[in-house]
Formats: C-alpha cells, structure tokens, sequence
C-alpha cells in the first residue's frame, strides 16, 4: 500500500490530446447533430441537446473555446435541429456574456449553483423557444413547455458529467 | 472574461474587451437573423435545404437500422400465439372482403352520378414517396424529416399524406430531404369535416402530437368520441376526403383528436401536388404583406 502510494504516477507521454483545444465545440456540435437521430418524437419532450452540451462546457470552464464561437455554435445548432436561424446565435452568445456576468459575481461555485444557473438558463432557453412560436403564429400553452423543461433539467447533471469525463480525457489526466 | 483585471498586461486587457464586443457582436447579429427569419422566413431557403441535406440522409441511415432491429423483434414477436392470429385474421380478412363489394359498388354507383352531374374528376397525382425519418426534438414546434427532396420534385407547400392519412405540408426542401410540418403543429390549420354528416370543422394543431377540432358553425358540440375527421378540399392545399383524426376527448366547444397517420410509426410518406395548384402557390409564401419577396 505504501510502497503503491509512493511509486509516482506515470506521467511521461501523458500530455493534452492533439487538436484538444478544438474537441469542446466539437462535442456541441455532436450534440446538435443527435437531433438527426432517427426519432420521431411527438411530444417534443426532447431536451435541447445542443443547449444542454454549450452550458456544461461553460460551467465546467470558463474558456472552453473563445466566446465568440458561441455564434458559429449557434449557427450550426439552428441548421440541424430547424429553428429559426438566429436563435441559437443570439441566445448562445447572450449565454456566454451572462456567464462572464455570473463568473464574476459568485463567491464560490458547488454543483447545486452551477445545476441551478443551469435551470435557470435552460428555463429561458425554453421560455424563448415558446415565445417564438407565439411569433410565428403557432402559440401552444406555457403549461405544454414543463414537461421538457422539467426534462432537460434533471438531465442537465449527465451532460455535464460527460463533459467533465472528455475534458478529463482531452487533457490527459 | 473571467476575471474584470487579469493584471497589468495591457494585451491581456484589450483581448479581454474585444472579445467581450465580439460576444456583443454574437448577440446583435443573432437578433437581426432571427428577425430576418421572422419577418421574411424564405431568405435563409437555400442554406436551410443545404443543411437538411447534411442530416437527412444521416437520419436515414440510421433510420433503416433501428427499422431492421425492431423489425427482428416485432418479427419473432409474431410467431407467438400464431395460430389464433391466424384464425381472428381469417375472420377480418372475410368481413373486410364483403366490405369491400360493397365499397366498390358504392363507388361504381358514385361515379355514374358524377357522370350524370358532369363533375369534373381531380387526377391523383403522387410527386415523390419518402419515409419518415426524424423529427422535431425540443420545441413546441412539430416538424418531421422527410428522405426526399427537390431531386425529387417536392416543392414548398405540397401536401403530405401516408396510407393512414394526413401528414402534413412540405416547409423546407433541400436536395435530398425536406422538413414536414407535421398535422399536430399549432401553425397547420387543416380545413376538413365529419365524415358522419360532413360537418365542416377546422383542425389545428396542439403541439403534442394531437389536434383540436372545432365546428365551423358554433352552436351544439357535434363530436362523439371515435368519430373521424377529414379534409374538405376547402383552400385547396389539401386533397378532399384524407383521414386527418380521430376524435378522443370532447371539450366544451370542440374535441381533442389524434392523428391518423402516426408519424412516428409511418412506413412511408406520399407527397402530391398542391390539390388546385394556385392554392400552394399562395400557401408557399407565408410572408405577411408590405413585405417584398427578395
């Protein structure tokens, strides 16, 4: 046991990933792809996958890419899942400015205020998407967004487990 | 941006400022899109169809795999208890025979009157058979992915139908894929009536997969629960005499229906032609007025 604690972990060879600086954006952009899943959901009870993966990467670090990718991001999220260009390129880029906002507020950060800023954004994220369709004439009750607001918050944690996991992974650790 | 002073680089200091103006930057230019996609929503046609080409057939690809895997399953599923299925089968299969003697002299009856009435007959045309391959995640929005696309001559606006009923419209067309905007959107106002007593009502869409129904004429609550609706040709997008729904829960001026063709479980899609084809022209440019197309 001593002996094990005191053999220093191997380090040589260990070392951030090549392109690591690239694979947060990367992994948003897979998640805005998951809406190319072959499923047909009815409900669209769905969580905004894209969304889910940009607030992870940002809770986590405050410089996963430089924050005027979020634009970009955004772009790309708006083409794969059909809402409206633009959305996601104002929303996304607002949520990297209120981040910064937050950033320097907080005293300290544990996971039930970064779970909370989350729900919070997600919130509005939702709120957004509801208003918009009021815009374009297809206003539904606020009552029918709960369920994947509800939905996307509980699956918020695992989103950004996994984003914990591969920035682990990317950096080498 | 994480600290308000990272220290006294002034290089550090200004990269923190103009990249802070390019988030602003983000924001503004993000407004003005979606306000563009708002008030004129054809401007952005072309990149939407070039990106719906992008995961369309990545939908489909995946879409044959689950299909085959649940097919695998369904399959042996229906070796259980065969024999009886056999028998009820048998059964249906008798009843629907004599139905359908009576159904093609009804039809045969239907057409002497028309002739005699010199009704001038639409010819059923079909542009393109797709399937169903994604949809809609997130939104209160409903649309689905078709697998064809203006290669195939689908056209913004043209109707959408499956064996079961009504699908919906065409809204987007790429080269290989289009997005559907599916029955149960709240935007898809379907103009249709009972098909017990040809009470013309409206569907429109609920935005969870079902749609409301509402009498033309107010007055008595015509709806039963079971009842079918389908289109009336009124408007002239969609065809007369598709299946839309079926009525479920009856409400106080209206009903809840759910959709005959199930999206989710749709084998394939058909779409045709706008039914008086001026009609889709108009329904294609949804741009309010005072608005000049680009």
């Amino acid at each position: 046991m001593v002996r094990a604690a005191l053999t220093p972990k191997r380090r040589i060879g260990q070392g951030p990933r090549t392109g690591a600086q690239y694979l947060p954006a990367a992994t948003v952009v897979f998640a805005s792809l998951l809406s190319a899943l072959p499923i047909v959901s009815t409900s669209g009870w769905y969580p905004d996958f894209g969304y889910l993966a940009l607030l992870s990467w940002r809770l986590l670090r405050s410089d996963p890419w430089p924050p005027w990718w979020a634009a970009p991001l955004g772009l790309v999220n708006d083409l794969f899942t059909g809402n409206p260009i633009g959305f996601s390129v104002a929303l996304w880029s607002a949520t990297m400015f209120a981040l910064d906002l937050v950033d320097r507020r907080t005293m300290w950060r544990d996971y039930w205020i970064e779970w909370g800023l989350a729900a919070v954004l997600i919130a509005i994220d939702e709120w957004l998407q509801w208003r918009l369709a009021k815009a374009a004439g297809a206003l539904v009750p606020f009552t029918r967004m709960l369920p994947p607001l509800i939905i996307s918050i509980c699956v918020f944690p695992l989103s950004a487990w996994f984003a914990s996991r591969i920035d682990a992974w990317r950096l080498g650790r | 941006m994480a600290t308000a002073r990272p220290g006294w680089s002034r290089r550090a200091q200004y990269g923190l400022f103009f990249s802070a103006l390019a988030v602003i930057g983000g924001v503004i230019i993000g407004v003005i899109l979606l306000a563009l996609s708002l008030v004129a929503p054809k401007t952005f046609a072309e990149i939407r169809g070039a990106a719906l080409d992008i995961t369309g057939p990545i939908s489909g690809a995946l879409h044959e795999v689950t299909a085959t895997t649940e097919g695998v399953f369904t399959g042996a599923g229906n070796y259980w208890d065969a024999a009886r299925q056999n028998g009820d089968l048998r059964r249906e299969n008798q009843a629907m025979l004599r139905r359908m003697i009576e159904a093609k002299a009804i039809a045969l009856e239907n057409a002497q009157l028309k002739a005699t009435l010199e009704l001038r007959e639409h010819e059923r045309t079909t542009v393109a058979t797709g399937r169903i391959v994604g949809s809609s995640f997130n939104s209160p929005r409903r649309f689905a992915i078709l697998s064809v696309g203006a290669a195939h001559g689908v056209q913004v606006g043209m109707p959408v139908r499956s064996p079961d009923g009504l699908v919906g419209r065409i809204i987007d067309a790429g080269q290989l894929a289009s997005r559907v905007l599916l029955v149960s959107d709240r935007q898809n106002i379907v103009p249709a009536r009972l098909l017990r007593g040809g009470i013309p009502v409206i569907s429109q869409g609920r935005g969870d997969g079902f749609v409301d129904v509402r009498p033309l004429e107010v007055g008595r609550n015509p709806f039963k629960r079971g009842d079918i609706i389908v289109t009336s040709g009124t408007g002239g997008l969609y065809p007369p005499l598709v299946p839309v729904a079926r009525v479920i829960k009856l409400d106080d001026d209206g009903a809840v229906a759910i959709p005959l063709a199930d999206p989710a479980n749709t084998s394939f899609a058909i779409v045709e032609p706008p039914f008086e084809p001026a009609a889709g022209e108009s329904e294609a440019v949804p741009a309010p007025a005072g608005v000049p197309e680009p």
